[in-house]
């Protein structure tokens, strides 16, 4: 069952369109990237999930329903652009949004108190965020993205600025919604986090959909077309009809293949060159490595020219 | 509904519990006190004594003792002086006769007492010439002349000439008194539904004091609330709010909670004013400072159009905050808003003066001008109800077009960061679905 769908959305502003003909479904209980580089059209059609925007042609349609303020409090944002009042102390402000998305005072006051704690932010119930580093503050508003027990949650880049142990905390939190049969809309320029945690994805360039599907999926309609070497040695054979583009990280190297090359010429040059090969791996593109193939209009390889479409 | 609810009590709420609500609601007031009991207490206890001394060349004593009486008989309150003297008269006047004979050089004695003069500034002196008491100019030295109290001594020699004269014409003391009784001229006003009241001076007093009032609370007012929306769009908070409730909800939910802040502190000071009135200031009337009545239907009209000019600025800074990224640019682009509430405070003197006039009548009908100067006209010649129920009427419509164009260029303002937009873009603003 489809959770959210949006049908040949546009959104324009005066002559930009910041989104055009968008469709995508996400599945009740998953967790959904949408990626997209800065300018791409992902807050516009966040905005238009929250009915913050409304479309200018196409529909938005979640849980079965057209977007509505009744909707709006089944829904929880956590927005790119966010902040706390400065002179609230934290617990009131908490309280305010639960109660703006329709708690009552007291339900609100508990479900503060339990979050607070799971959060490991009790202590500072009463401070202002003055008092609070902006890590604190992010957990904060995460909670206030969380407090009415929403069937689904819309988080946009919600790690920023966290250290590990609190991005690990909040990670885990996500998931145990997921467990629950939340469903998440995920937003983020970071792919590493969108590997871990996202079953479904839908790139977006342009204001519209280049890429989307199941992750595991998209990945591999790419095949396996790079190499993971590890090695000691020269460089020189990287340099080479056989290899497409390089990224030498300082421990390995990812390379991935020119169309139609084969890995083992690859090993075979790199010996040749004197290289001491410690691994040699032949994997699935990363993620990262398709968002920059897709977005800078590259060829990743055969299959990827042709967009896939899910309808 | 419910969600305006909310948002009109958390900024109700973070208002009222500062400490700045608490000290200015409570230092306002002190202050308003001040400037009122100050210059009245400098103006009946500020003169103190006052030491003459009288070049007296008249040759006639009878003068002098008549001039010394009726000064003594002002500084007490008592007998036939007039309201201004109760007033200003607290000066306590002491005379000195120096005789001048007529072999004494009165100008070598003139200046004696000038280079005297010039050091203390307690010793001053009067000059009466010997011209006879039907040409007598005397002439006073001081080195504070722009005194008020100097009327009283001017008005004392001019009784205790008049009353010699009259003397001197043959009338006894009792009927000199029974002549010279002054008169006091009784100013009635006519209201618009033709009653009599009695009226006149005071009547400018609470008029000026109400459009000042409404001045300085709708633009104190409505500044609060353009730096609540700035607040609230540069710690990047409205896109969580707006995530909840729209945003014209969100806007009107701040326009109304502030003005209730304004209720509020305003509803405080009436009280405290209506307290030291009571207590306080009745002892000034007791002593002839004319204190204003104030009539109910005239504070009803003070509160309705407090609100109106409250709400129809509130909301067009709420507009002006949402279209701004910072408190700097802000000061530029609410001059125009400001100006509107300006003008009235730079023509109400022309109003004020011809305060019936077609023209006076057009300018208070101006939405923008009427909570000020519609206001200052009903306190001062009570005009006929079509044109106050006119101006409401008019201000009503105005606020409703302004609360629509705001709340629309509103929504699309708060999300907007960077380059503050033109007047064509806002044009485009209003018609984004």
């Amino acid at each position: 069952m489809n959770v959210i769908e949006l049908r040949n959305v546009t959104k324009r502003f005066d002559e930009f369109v910041a989104v055009r003909d968008l469709s995508f479904e996400v599945r009740q209980g998953a967790i959904f990237g949408l990626l997209g580089p800065n300018g791409a059209g992902k807050t516009t059609t966040i905005r238009m999930i929250v009915n913050i925007f409304a479309p200018d042609e196409g529909e938005v349609v979640v849980m079965g329903e057209h977007v509505s303020p009744e909707l709006q409090s089944r829904i929880g944002y956590l927005p790119e652009e966010r902040g706390l009042y400065k002179k609230m102390k934290i617990g009131d402000q908490l309280l305010f949004f639960a109660n703006l998305k329709g708690l009552k005072s007291a339900e609100a006051s508990t479900r503060v108190d339990d979050w607070l704690d799971r959060l490991e932010l009790s202590d500072w119930k009463n401070k202002k965020p003055s008092d609070l580093s902006k890590g604190m503050q992010q957990k904060i508003q995460f909670i206030a993205s969380v407090i009415h027990d929403p069937d689904v949650l819309i988080f946009d880049e919600p790690f920023t600025g966290l250290d590990p142990v609190s991005a690990n905390l909040l990670k885990s939190v996500i998931l145990d919604l997921k467990k629950r049969g939340k469903t998440v809309i995920f937003s983020t320029h970071q792919m590493e986090q969108v590997e871990q945690i996202c079953d479904d994805i839908c790139l977006i360039n342009h204001a519209t959909r280049v890429l989307s599907g199941g992750l595991k999926e998209v990945k591999r309609r790419y095949g396996k077309n790079t190499v993971i070497l590890d090695y000691e040695g020269p460089d020189s054979f990287l340099a080479d009809d056989l290899v497409k583009r390089h990224n030498r990280f300082p421990n390995y190297s990812e390379i991935l293949l020119a169309d139609g090359a084969d890995a083992q010429e690859v090993l075979k040059r790199a010996l040749a060159a004197g290289a001491r090969v410690n691994r040699f791996e032949l994997v699935e593109p990363s993620l990262n490595e398709i968002f920059i193939e897709t977005v800078t209009g590259k060829d990743l390889g055969a299959h990827a020219a042709r967009v896939p479409n899910t309808e | 509904m419910n969600k305006v609810l909310i948002i009109i009590k958390r900024e109700y709420l973070v208002r009222v519990r500062t400490r700045a609500f608490l000290i200015s609601t409570i230092v306002t007031p002190l202050l308003m006190l001040a400037l009122i009991i100050v210059p009245i207490f400098f103006a009946t206890r500020g003169g103190g004594d006052r030491h003459v001394t009288v070049l007296d060349a008249s040759g006639d004593a009878e003068l002098f003792d008549a001039i010394n009486r009726s000064l003594q008989a002002r500084a007490g309150f008592g007998g036939e002086s007039d309201r201004r003297d109760e007033l200003l008269g607290q000066t306590r006047y002491t005379l000195t006769r120096r005789v001048v004979a007529t072999s004494d050089d009165l100008e070598a004695l003139k200046l004696e007492y000038q280079e005297r003069a010039a050091k203390d500034p307690d010793s001053t002196y009067l000059v009466l010439r010997g011209d006879g008491l039907d040409n007598i100019t005397p002439e006073y030295y001081a080195k504070n002349t722009s005194d008020f109290s100097i009327d009283t001594l001017e008005r004392a020699i001019n009784d205790a000439v008049s009353t010699l004269r009259l003397k001197r014409a043959g009338l006894n003391q009792s009927q000199i008194a029974a002549y010279t009784r002054r008169v006091n001229l009784k100013t009635n006003k006519i209201t618009a539904s033709g009653e009599v009241r009695e009226g006149g001076r005071a009547d400018f007093v609470v008029a000026f004091i109400m459009l000042f009032f409404i001045y300085i609370s709708v633009l104190l007012y409505g500044m609060f609330v353009m730096r609540g929306v700035i607040e609230e769009k540069t710690s990047r908070i409205v896109e969580i709010v707006i995530s909840s409730v729209k945003p014209a909800q969100m806007m009107l939910g701040k326009v109304i909670g502030i003005g209730l802040v304004g209720l509020t502190q305003i509803g405080l000071w009436a009280l405290s004013a209506f307290l030291l009135t009571t207590v306080g200031v009745s002892s000034f009337s007791s002593r002839g400072v004319p204190m204003p009545s104030v009539p109910l239907s005239l504070l009803v009209y003070f509160v309705v159009f407090f609100v109106l000019g409250y709400f129809l600025f509130a909301t067009l800074y709420a507009l002006v905050g949402s279209t701004v990224s910072s408190e700097e640019e802000a000061q530029q682009a609410q001059m125009p808003v400001t100006m509107l509430l300006v003008v009235p405070m730079l023509i109400f003197n022309m109003i004020i003066a011809n305060p019936t006039s077609s023209a006076s009548v057009a300018v208070s009908m101006v939405p923008f001008f009427a909570p000020t100067l519609m206001m200052m006209r009903i306190a001062v010649v009570n005009p006929p109800l079509w044109q106050i129920l006119g101006s409401i009427a008019i201000m009503l419509a105005t606020i409703l077009g302004c609360v629509w164009i705001a709340a629309r260029i509103y929504r699309v303002g708060i999300l907007m960061y960077g380059k503050r937009p033109s007047i064509a873009e806002l044009g485009r603003w209003l018609r984004y679905s």
